[in-house]
């Protein structure tokens, strides 16, 4: 890690590091924001912006991957917290049908649809374990749970995607 | 399916959808770095004009609370005539003494070390 490469509120993470998982930050942020593009860069680009001013500090417990997909997960949520409320709001004003639907990329993919099918929390940590490559105890630490408990949904998941998978 | 044939399958499909999505790593970097860099602005301009507003509100208060120049009466001046008007009108407004009637009730009220406070 060169010297000019950290980053001054941040000691222990340095530009190079990001940038190396830069694809793997954003393809997170693309399914918190549901695929969408412009969403998910600004996202990313807001994580950047914690990463810059210190107000995410990263102390080394956890790798970088698992500290950075952390800030992402949190910034989502409170983002899409105040967007649910703002949606709620638009749908009262606005009949369903006007408002746009976003569709989701490769719909078709019979293990994207079968995964996509999940309950939020299993997807997310098949997708954390499968697609990012954290294991189950640094993806139960980016959702927030106990690693016992990302356990059970990781077992879950694999079960419930065995079952509809053989289906098909 | 067993899990490493899921892992491959996922990564496939994952990859494929974000192929040509990931935006430069270079420019988001230094929009954030520029975000980060106006909000310092912003606050410097909102923290200067909140420190200008407070220093004027010190100063302001600060002003009513000069001392009055204290006037001091001088026992020799006293003792050497037989009138005497209050140095300050601020002090005693229009306020005349008759000394072989009242300066002896004065003086007993007031400190005489230096001259007598009025």
């Amino acid at each position: 890690m060169r010297d000019s490469d950290v980053l001054d509120n941040n000691p222990c993470v340095s530009r190079s590091a990001l940038e190396a998982m830069h694809s793997q930050v954003f393809g997170w942020a693309l399914s918190r924001c549901n695929y969408e593009q412009e969403l998910a860069e600004d996202l990313v680009q807001q994580a950047y912006v914690e990463l810059l001013t210190g107000r995410a500090r990263f102390d080394g417990t956890s790798s970088l991957k698992t500290f950075v997909f952390s800030v992402v997960q949190n910034l989502a949520r409170s983002r899409f917290r105040r967007r649910a409320t703002h949606l709620r709001l638009v749908h009262k004003a606005v009949p369903a049908d006007d408002v746009q639907q976003f569709v989701e990329p490769l719909q078709t993919e019979v293990v994207w649809k079968a995964v996509r099918a999940l309950p939020a929390r299993q997807r997310d940590i098949v997708e954390l374990v499968f697609c990012r490559d954290l294991t189950v105890e640094e993806a139960s630490r980016v959702m927030g749970v106990s690693t016992g408990t990302g356990r059970v949904h990781y077992d879950r998941a694999k079960k419930a995607l065995r079952e509809k998978l053989k289906h098909e | 399916m067993n899990d490493e044939q899921l892992r491959q399958e996922l990564q496939r499909t994952v990859a494929g959808v974000e192929a040509d999505r990931v935006p430069e790593f270079e420019s988001v970097f230094a929009a954030a770095r520029a975000q980060v860099a106006a909000t310092r602005r912003r606050h410097r301009v909102v923290g200067g004009a909140i420190a200008a507003v407070a220093l004027g509100a010190v100063i302001a208060g600060l002003l009513p609370m000069r001392q009055p120049e204290w006037q001091y009466v001088d026992p020799e001046q006293l003792t050497n005539t037989t009138s005497w008007a209050a140095p300050s009108d601020v002090l005693l407004p229009q306020h005349s003494v008759d000394i072989y009637e009242e300066i002896p009730v004065f003086i007993e009220g007031t400190k005489i070390d230096g001259g007598s406070l009025l």
